[in-house]
This record gives structure tokens, C-alpha cells and sequence, in this order.
């Protein structure tokens, strides 16, 4: 049974494609079939940080056009043979593809992929309609912001009421040292107002420019960064491995922190 | 009586429970929040709880009466559904010919998703559904689109009325029985017409998430957390068994007796009748569960005991 994920979050620039990227690659090294959809038609970015732009020959476009066969347009990671790409077309924009059509791509891969990944693009409009077409699970990205938090609210109401029900909860960019001086939304408080399950929390990181930059997912490294275990351990919760969350706040749980803490309660 | 239950505020901060900032409507409709000075407005000044020595409990509205009717609860801005001798009857607003509906048909499906959520836990399996549709204009793909939503909460689309043939001929073709009907007869009921009851309560199981609204021409019970961005709109009380997060605006159509009730009282904004209040900027150290109510002309919020022991007692006695 194919599993296939949207991953959206209604706000832009909270990490959607970086986590995209990421689960797809740690999914794909734990010997799943994995192909991520990019439908950001227009604004296409996943290749770029899957380091896969200059293969690509057709889109998915050229595939409902029937210029070319579905396995065509697929392009296959260099490192993980496991994981492949359905690009979006760059130069044509978000109307130039339906629900029924989306739908008709994904239909045509469930055969050979255990998990199929849909980085939905910002907004609630027709990109966000396209991309939830076929999805039947979504990971809702956030960061603990108030204002992603109240779209990331507005795409959980949406996507209830398009019957996707199983959600989950990715928080990114948290900096824990923030969150002890009470300066940034916790983990709790985040959840206090979104009520769907969480699947993980990942560390602000430097290290993410850089593998963006670099079209290396971080859950390629040989030793892992903060953030990339939590990306590879997110990979393992959802093939349904019980893994405890990270204890981000070890390294800043020093005394003076804890004296604080006490004075400020 | 009224002095002890305006005292009856948070323990901790009564300062800050007490000096919610009101303001009234004005005439554009705009709400305009008592933030400034006040030496700017002293007649809304935030009251503290020294100045409450007067005993009445009368809401006695000095500012509001010379402002306009509030907006009432809307309800030709969102779709309905009510029981009616058995079996339900889903309204929809209207969308008189040759003009744009308020209520656009991506939002109306939203909205009948959102209700059907909400309350499916009342409704016996396989109850029939009527669909009065006025003038709102269905294809045969929507009417589908409505058929498929009700059967999702086992509801069952029997019967539509329409005053559109085109909606009539749709319906006929999907195997519905159609009543045509004039256009004037269905939603020509204005609910501002004074002396009207309120519609039934209203009750949702459901979390009010942000960019959800909810109007109900009667008292609205939500049995879950109004998040930011979400808001409830009601003519009569407001019960939030739940985080009130969002907006709350309860008798909306003018009726300052209203309240708003609340297990966890963190509001956006208060609204009632006409009158606005936000929240204290510093927050309380504990919540429990509130009411807010108009006393003395201006939102004041009281401790859910306290208030029903001095308040409840007193209006029935």
C-alpha cells in the first residue's frame, strides 16, 4: 500500500522543501521506494536541494502532455538509487495543472513506490488545492511563530475538511536556547493550539544553508548534525518506529539556566 | 451585588481582569479600540474596581444608543443546518440572480464540511436531509459534490428545494425529488424584524480553527478550543467549553443581556452587542473559567462561580 504524503504548511519559507528533501532521502536509505513530487509549478525548488537540477530533461508537464513516458520525466538520485524526482515545470505556473491531473500522476506511480511525497507550495490556492488532490496523510511543517502557527491552523482546517485527517506535526528552527529564556514558543504552546500528533521537532541549524546550497540533504552526512537526526529519526516515525524525541535542551540546561527558570516561576 | 462579583475577578491580578478597555461601534461599522489615553476618551476609560460603586446590574448602554444597529448574526453568510421534525434541513444562502453570492461555492463546501465535523455525533444514521437550496444556483457536479459530503456523515440527500430551473432540472437528473418555489418566499425573512426568537442552539463538537466562522442566529455551544483567527459569531450567549483563543461576539444582533462564557478565557477580542474589549495585556496567572457580560456599560469578566452565585441567582430571583 503506497503511502502518500503531502507535506505543507500554508506560510512560505518555513521549511516545506528542506523536509521534503530530507524524509525523502531518510526514507529512501531505510530501502523504501520513494518518489517526491515537487508541485511548486513555477517556483520549482526541490531539485535544487536534492542536487538533481541539471538532470532534468522533461517535467511533469511533458508526462500529462504525453510528450514523454512517466519514467521518463522520473529522475533518479545519483546517491540513492532508491529515491526519484517528478519535477515541476519552471516555466509555466500553478493553473497550468488540475486536481483530476495530479491525481492522474500519482495514480500512475503507486505501483512502483512504497512512499510518494508531495512538497506543496505556499498558500492556500490552486497550488495547495493541486498538491492535497491525491494526498492521503499530510506533515504540517511550522516554526514556532505566531504567524506560521495561525496558517499552519488555517491548512489543518482545510485539510480536515478535505478529508485528510491523519496529520502530523513537524516543528523546524527551533533554537531551544530561546525557548529556555522564554523568548520563542515552545514545543507545548504549539501544540497547545494546533492538537495534531507530533512527529518531530528540528533544530535551527546553520548546516542546512550550507546542504541546500550544496544539494546534499543533511540525512546524507557521514556523522549526522543535530538537525539531520532528527530529519532521519522523523523518517523512522513514520514507517511507525517508536523513537524518543531529541532532548534538544541538554546543551542549554546549565545551572544558571535552571536558577532563572526558578526565579522566573 | 454588582460590586461583589466586579471584585470577584482573577485573585492574583484583579487590576488587570478588571480593566478591560471598551469601546463602541461606530457608525461605519469599524471597531475602534479604546487604546489611547485616558485623557482621550474619559467616558471609556478602563474602570477599576474602585469606581464600582453603583449596585445596578441593568445594562444601562450610555455610549451605544445612539450608534446603529449592530450586524446581527448573519445568516444569509453561511450555510445552515437545522433538525425539523426528524429529518434536517440544509439552508443555503441565497444568490439572487444575476448577481455574485456572498458565500462563493468553494466556501459554502467548506463550510458544510466544517459543520458536518462538527456535529456528527447528533445525528442517527441515515437521516434524510432536505436540501433548501432558494436561489442559490447548483450544477449537477455540486449537487454530487453536497450528496457525497452528507452520505460521508450518513446523512441522506432525499428531497431539494429550488427557485432556479436550472438547479431544478440538475436535481431531477440526479435522481432527487425537486420542489420548485417562487424566489421571494425562502429567505425574505429579514431576522432583524424585532421580537424574533432566537434560532435553536447551536451545538459543535469541534476546534474552531483559524480562518473558520461561525454565525448562528440563536446561542452558540462549542465543545472544543476557538484558536486564533477563528471567531464565533452569535446572537445569543456564547459558550466555549474549550480555549476561547479567537474572536467571540455574542448577541450580535443587539442584545447586551448576552454573554460569553469560557473554560479557558484568552480571547483576541470580546464582543457583545456593541460593544469591544480585548484582553489585559498581561496575562493572568491562572485561568478558570470566566464570563464576560456588560456591566456598567463595558465588557467586565468574572470568575464563572462567583458570577453564577451572585449574578444567575439575582436575574431569576
Amino acid at each position: 500500500m503506497t503511502r502518500i504524503i503531502v507535506i505543507t504548511s500554508g506560510k512560505g519559507g518555513v521549511g516545506k522543501t528542506t523536509c521534503t528533501a530530507n524524509l525523502g532521502m531518510a526514507l529512501a536509505k531505510n530501502n523504501h521506494r520513494v518518489v517526491v513530487i515537487d508541485s511548486d509549478f513555477g517556483l520549482r525548488n526541490l531539485d535544487l536541494l536534492l542536487g538533481l537540477e541539471n538532470r532534468i530533461v522533461y517535467t511533469a508537464l511533458d508526462v500529462l502532455a504525453k510528450e514523454c513516458r512517466m519514467d521518463q520525466a522520473l529522475v533518479k538520485d545519483k546517491r540513492q538509487p532508491n529515491l526519484s524526482l517528478l519535477p515541476a515545470a519552471q516555466s509555466r505556473n500553478k493553473e497550468s495543472i488540475t486536481p483530476e491531473q495530479m491525481k492522474e500522476l500519482i495514480g500512475e506511480l503507486t505501483s512502483k513506490h512504497d512512499f510518494i511525497l508531495i512538497d506543496c507550495p505556499a498558500g492556500i490556492e490552486m497550488g495547495f488545492k493541486n498538491a492535497i488532490a491525491a494526498a492521503k496523510e499530510a506533515i504540517v511543517v511550522t516554526t514556532p511563530e505566531i504567524s506560521a502557527v495561525r496558517d499552519a491552523d488555517r491548512v489543518i482546517g482545510l485539510l480536515e475538511a478535505n478529508d485528510i485527517k491523519a496529520m502530523r506535526l513537524i516543528i523546524n528552527r527551533i533554537k531551544p536556547a530561546m525557548v529556555q529564556e522564554d523568548m520563542m514558543m515552545s514545543v507545548q504552546d504549539v501544540q497547545d493550539i494546533l492538537a495534531i500528533p507530533l512527529v518531530g521537532v528540528v533544530p535551527d541549524d546553520e548546516r542546512v544553508i550550507v546542504s541546500t546550497n550544496k544539494g546534499e540533504p543533511l540525512v546524507l552526512e557521514e556523522s549526522l548534525s543535530l538537525a539531520g537526526l532528527a530529519f532521519a529519526n522523523i523518517g523512522r516515525r513514520l514507517i511507525g518506529e517508536k523513537i524518543p524525541f531529541l532532548d534538544l535542551n541538554a546543551p542549554h540546561d546549565h545551572l544558571f539556566s535552571r536558577i532563572r527558570r526558578m526565579f522566573r516561576n | 451585588m454588582q460590586q461583589s462579583a466586579a471584585n470577584a475577578l482573577t485573585p492574583s491580578s484583579p487590576e488587570e481582569r478588571a480593566s478591560q478597555t471598551d469601546s463602541t461601534k461606530t457608525p461605519g461599522g469599524s471597531t475602534q479600540l479604546d487604546d489611547a489615553p485616558p485623557e482621550n476618551a474619559p467616558e471609556n476609560a478602563p474602570e477599576t474596581s474602585s469606581t464600582q460603586g453603583s449596585p445596578h446590574q441593568t445594562p444601562s448602554p450610555t455610549g451605544s444608543e445612539e450608534t446603529p444597529a449592530p450586524i446581527p448574526a448573519n445568516p444569509n453568510l453561511q450555510i445552515q443546518l437545522k433538525s425539523e421534525a426528524g429529518r434536517l434541513l440544509l439552508r443555503l444562502p441565497p444568490n439572487p440572480e444575476n448577481s455574485r453570492s456572498l458565500v462563493p461555492w468553494s466556501d459554502l463546501w467548506l463550510q458544510l464540511k466544517q459543520r458536518l465535523n462538527g456535529g456528527d455525533r447528533f445525528w442517527q444514521p441515515q437521516t434524510v436531509v432536505h436540501l433548501v437550496a432558494g436561489d442559490y444556483l447548483l450544477d449537477g457536479r455540486q449537487l454530487q459534490t453536497i450528496a457525497e459530503a452528507l452520505e460521508e456523515a450518513q446523512l441522506q440527500l432525499k428531497r431539494v428545494y429550488t427557485s432556479r430551473r436550472q438547479t431544478a432540472v440538475a436535481a431531477a437528473t440526479s435522481g432527487y425529488s425537486v420542489e420548485q418555489e417562487s424566489a421571494v418566499t425562502l429567505f425574505s425573512q429579514a431576522s432583524t424584524v424585532n421580537g424574533q426568537a432566537l434560532d435553536d442552539p447551536l451545538y459543535l463538537q469541534t476546534t474552531i480553527r483559524s480562518g473558520v466562522e461561525i454565525r448562528h442566529p440563536g446561542t452558540v455551544v462549542i465543545l472544543g478550543d476557538v484558536n486564533p483567527g477563528g471567531s464565533v459569531i452569535a446572537d445569543g450567549d456564547i459558550l466555549i467549553w474549550g480555549h476561547l483563543r479567537g474572536i467571540a461576539h455574542a448577541g450580535a444582533s443587539g442584545r447586551s443581556q448576552c454573554r460569553i462564557m469560557a473554560l479557558h478565557m484568552q480571547p483576541t477580542q470580546l464582543r457583545i452587542a456593541d460593544k469591544v474589549a480585548r484582553a489585559p495585556e498581561t496575562p493572568p496567572a491562572r485561568y478558570q473559567p470566566e464570563v464576560a457580560y456588560i456591566g456598567s456599560d463595558s465588557i467586565r469578566i468574572a470568575i464563572a462561580t462567583e458570577f453564577s452565585r451572585v449574578n444567575l441567582n439575582r436575574s431569576f430571583g
